[in-house]
């Protein structure tokens, strides 16, 4: 996936929808939008960042999952098996990216009340275990594009195989300088940014 | 879903830099740290206390670990899976702690019931006792190696941090038998601990400044870690706890048992202090461990 920091307007609807389509616990954010500064006075700029899972081609989180809960689909996706997971929160200590979510308990929006949606939706949660963004793999699986960027208002997200070099993805890396987060760490992520 | 907790989300958790990390420090974390400061206790008593000949020593030890144990257990968000763990021994450290502390209790629980019927001088028993000492130091050196390979923690990711839980393990233990002779509840002799504790806790002294000059050196996020501990919300346990009560007053009491004799409220006094440093140490550790700044 590729991130364009210079069209996101830093709305958030993509951590809305994520919740939406992923039906998301309270306290449970699979996507969020940070606001950083950079520069310095009097060239300062205010950036909009989507950050979700990275998607690591060597995620150091599957590496220390003692159960093989977290595993990469053969698309390079890293998942979780919540009927393995433990919930021993080892892969949030791993996670350079701090984007593992632990649920410790079962919660909803409205004390005392659980909507129609929250029924439906909190079915696929389980407590004690851990969750992240799996690239809305089962809109993907329909031929759909991961709810974040199908519904990004300013097309700042582009969605892609990266292998291959003549895809969008790659073009937009090489001809805008698109860059990783933490990449001295070694873990490849898979969510680019190009620069704003 | 009947149950309705309160938002758990703080505004340190939503800010883009030095996130502090909650799930091994907070709530049902610190069941975590106190089965880590458990089971290296347990397992450093078992090791002291083989060759010294205290089977009180081995007692404690074992069901120190036991506790330890249980408290992993109930840390878990899935307890009922913990079998689980032992399934990814090639890559995992806490699978290799799994099996490591399961070789530690059952070879020492196989080997106190021989121990119990006088049979533990036969070959069996000096195959128990050799496989439990095994599983002692396995587990006091895994330990260490769990916090140092979370590379989304700049401060527990460095090799200083498996030498410093060694440490602390093995004084762990020594202080769990001086507590024991302290009590008057050690059988065995426990005079050659007494310069072991000393040296240990000079040892961990030295130990702790190291890491803690070291990581003030490895990047922002571990600086403001180290920041935490010395002049932030970290700071009172870390300056009460680990350096006044684990460190300036057993190596005092120690130093002063040179020079004279000290009483036996002294001695346990000395030993109960060194386990509250330890289990202070591993708390602070825990509680200044901050996530890398994103984005950068």
């Amino acid at each position: 996936m590729v991130i364009d920091l210079k069209k996101c307007i830093g709305c958030t609807g993509c951590a809305l929808v994520c919740k939406a389509e992923n039906a998301t616990p309270p306290g449970i954010l699979w996507l969020r939008v940070v606001k950083h500064e950079t520069g310095k006075y009097p060239q300062v700029r205010r950036v909009s960042v989507p950050l979700q899972c990275m998607h690591c081609a060597e995620p150091p989180c599957m590496e220390v999952c003692p159960t093989g809960a977290t595993f990469q689909h053969p698309n390079g996706i890293v998942d979780i098996d919540a009927e393995l997971c433990v919930g021993c929160r080892y892969c949030m200590m791993a996670c350079p990216y701090d984007q593992r979510f632990f649920l410790s308990a079962e919660r909803t929006y409205f004390p005392g009340h659980t909507t129609p949606f929250e029924q439906a939706g909190y079915q696929r949660h389980q407590a004690g275990v851990v969750s992240k963004c799996n690239f809305c793999t089962p809109r993907l699986q329909r031929g759909l594009e991961p709810a974040c960027v199908a519904n990004c208002m300013s097309r700042a997200r582009t969605f892609g195989d990266l292998d291959d070099s003549n895809s969008e993805v790659s073009k937009l890396i090489r001809d805008r300088a698109g860059y990783q987060l933490h990449p001295e760490l070694g873990t490849n992520p898979s969510i680019y940014y190009l620069p704003p | 879903m009947a149950r309705t907790e309160p938002f758990q989300i703080r505004i340190a958790d939503l800010r883009e830099r030095y996130r502090p990390q909650r799930e091994w420090a907070e709530g049902r974390g610190l069941l975590l740290i106190l089965a880590h400061f458990f089971t290296g206790a347990g397992a450093g008593a078992w090791l002291f206390a083989v060759p010294l000949g205290s089977d009180t020593g081995l007692v404690a030890g074992f069901f120190l670990a036991v506790l330890g144990a249980v408290g992993h257990l109930f840390f878990l968000g899935r307890p009922e899976r913990f079998w689980r763990m032992a399934t990814r021994m090639g890559s995992s450290w806490i699978s290799r702690g799994l099996v490591g502390l399961s070789l530690f209790l059952v070879t020492a629980f196989l080997y106190l019931a021989l121990l119990f019927l006088a049979a533990h001088t036969t070959t069996l028993g000096s195959i128990l006792l050799a496989l439990s000492m095994l599983g002692a130091l396995w587990t006091i050196i895994y330990k260490g190696f769990v916090w140092a390979s979370s590379k989304g923690i700049p401060l527990w990711n460095t090799p200083l941090v498996p030498a410093l839980y060694i440490a602390y393990a093995l004084r762990g233990g020594a202080a769990v038998l001086i507590l024991l002779a302290g009590l008057g509840i050690q059988l065995g002799a426990w005079e050659p601990l007494e310069p072991i504790k000393l040296w240990l806790a000079v040892s961990t002294a030295v130990l702790v400044l190291i890491y803690l000059e070291v990581m003030r050196g490895s990047g922002m996020t571990a600086l403001r870690s180290v920041n935490l501990l010395l002049f932030g919300k970290v700071a009172l346990p870390f300056y009460l706890g680990a350096v006044l009560l684990g460190l300036i007053v057993p190596i005092g009491i120690g130093s002063f048992a040179y020079l004279d004799h000290i009483p036996a409220g002294l001695l346990a006094l000395v030993g109960l202090l060194s386990l509250l440093g330890d289990l202070s140490i591993i708390y602070c550790i825990a509680r200044a461990g901050l996530y890398r700044p994103l984005p950068t």
